[in-house]
């Protein structure tokens, strides 16, 4: 079915968490979201709340203070969801591998799905880590469709074919 | 009288780009108490520093402490081990390395004002700063190589060079922006509706800035003149005619109106720097490990930050040191709360431009 995904694959909400890193890649996740370089285009925003949220932003390499409220917030978002690991600190701690308070990166955590390297990475390669999830995204979507049994009429209404 | 409510503020928010979690007491909307926790950031680089890192190589590892004061950390450790050493960076090299300290002075400042912006309800605005920003990036990113993490810096010198079309590209670029750049800054300072929701707001007087020993741009905007690239002999600063901007009024208003004033003079800078660009090399060899101990003040975008180095002869150094502008503004910061609404309270921690990665390091 795809009642619900056909929608929601032009709203995915961003969640973002810093676990540590440098800043770096915050402050490229700003630059995207202002005019230039513009992820609004694919329907997406940044928003503080786990329970609206889509898609996880994670940078840095998770430290161990960090470890816990990462862990909450993949929890506390509503299925189905996209993990994106960003930086080469998130992919097994990068320069910060092996020092005493962290975790070596944020698939020890919690399960990602799309890696998008560079320490920063361009904005551009940032866009497409997120188009790629969006893709990820929808497919697990329609996936999970809950609402599987709707009547005929309401389709025809809504104008969206069975696929 | 109403109940005490107990408002989190972090350590994931919207507002913030960094992991800090403040605890706000609150009674009728008014501040009480505050508990901050700056550790979620906390890597142990120190450490890391002088176990894992050898001398050369370790720059790399001190320059990801922050993104925004990147070039800042560079600076700091490059200076100090230069005098380690005892090589002397050509003048050709300084000047390069004084363009990329000031470029990123100036996106560091341009963010935070249009932070500033955002969270007192100038969505707008926060776009027009962040796109405005993005020619410095541009710039950045056509002299180093990359936007954020630039690793010009290496002992005795830089890694690239300026060539002539790039220094009149930033010269045009730069013209450019200094025009958008005073158009923003005659909004912050006439806009009516913008006074009203900054103007007045955590004052900090003279004496208190002195007494707490606040650092950077909120200790400029209180009147005290203190900036490290005045005090403290580490880029030809005196050559190009650097001046410390200053106001009196001492509050967020004034803290992004001192941020806009360094923005135009980063600007000038600049473009005296290319126009002086001396001839000859960009790196020098150097010879020997770094034995003795040293230290070094630079000014990163939020205020004065201090390395203290220590070589025993070895690949391997025996003590680095970093204090950073945030941590010697948090005192005051805690402090300002009390008495205030809860709503001013995001417009009082960004006007600070907290660095967190900084400061827990
Ligand atoms: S990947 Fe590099 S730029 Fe990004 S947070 Fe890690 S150290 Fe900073």
């Amino acid at each position: 079915m795809g009642f619900f995904s056909k929608f929601r694959k032009k709203s995915p909400w961003i969640l973002h968490y810093n676990t540590g890193g440098c800043n770096g890649c915050d402050i490229e996740i700003l630059a995207t979201l202002a005019p230039k370089y513009d992820i609004e285009r694919f329907g997406a925003l940044n928003r503080g709340n786990p329970k609206q949220a889509d898609i996880l932003l994670v940078t840095g390499p998770v430290t161990k203070n960090c470890r816990d409220v990462l862990r909450r917030l993949y929890l506390e978002m509503p299925e189905p969801k996209v993990v994106v690991a960003m930086g080469a600190c998130g992919h097994g701690g990068g320069v910060f591998r092996h020092l005493y308070n962290v975790e070596n990166g944020v698939d020890n955590i919690i399960p990602v799905d799309v890696w998008i390297p560079g320490c920063a990475p361009n904005p551009r390669a940032l866009i497409d880590g997120i188009v790629e999830a969006i893709n990820i995204w929808e497919k697990k979507s329609k996936d999970k469709e809950y609402m599987k049994n709707h009547s005929k009429d309401m389709i025809k209404n809504l104008g969206v074919n069975d696929d | 009288m109403g109940n005490k409510i107990v408002v989190p503020f972090g350590s994931q928010h919207i507002a913030l780009p960094e992991p800090v979690s403040f605890l706000f007491d609150t009674k009728n909307e008014i501040i009480t108490d505050v508990r901050v926790d700056v550790g979620y950031v906390h890597r142990g680089i120190e450490k890391a520093a002088i176990t894992k890192f050898e001398f050369t190589n370790v720059a790399y590892l001190l320059t990801r402490i922050c993104g925004f004061c990147s070039i800042t950390h560079a600076g700091g450790y490059h200076h100090g081990i230069e005098k380690l050493l005892d090589v002397e960076a050509p003048k050709r090299a300084e000047y390069i390395r004084l363009i990329i300290t000031e470029l990123d002075r100036i996106h560091s400042h341009m963010l935070a004002n249009a932070h500033v912006a955002e969270v007192a309800g100038y969505e707008n605005l926060f776009m027009q700063g962040v796109k405005d920003r993005e020619i410095v990036m541009d710039l950045l990113e056509n002299i180093t190589g990359n936007r954020i993490q630039y690793d010009i810096y290496t002992i005795g010198g830089v890694r690239r060079d300026i060539s002539k079309e790039t220094a009149e590209y930033i010269k045009k670029q730069l013209n450019k922006l200094k025009d958008k750049v005073l158009k923003v800054y005659d909004f912050y300072d006439t806009d009516y509706t913008f006074g009203l929701k900054t103007k007045g707001i955590s004052y900090i007087s003279y004496d208190d800035a002195k007494k707490y020993n606040v650092v950077g741009p909120i200790a400029r905007a209180s009147g005290l003149a203190t900036d490290a690239r005045a005090e403290f002999d580490y880029l030809p600063y005196d050559e190009l005619g650097f001046e410390v901007q200053t106001r009196t009024e001492g509050d967020v208003w004034a803290r992004n109106i001192v941020r806009q004033m360094e923005v135009v003079h980063s600007i000038d800078l600049i473009l005296r720097a290319i126009d002086n660009l001396p001839e000859g090399d960009i790196k020098v060899k150097y010879k020997g490990r770094p034995k003795g101990e040293t230290f070094v003040r630079v000014e990163a975008p939020r205020g004065e930050c201090f390395y203290y180095l220590k070589g025993n002869g070895t690949k391997v150094l025996e003590r680095v040191r970093v204090r950073v502008p945030t941590y010697s503004n948090i005192p005051i910061l805690k402090e300002l709360f009390v008495g205030e609404k809860y709503s001013d309270a995001q417009p009082i921690v960004l006007s600070f431009d907290p660095c967190m990665s900084c400061t827990a390091r």
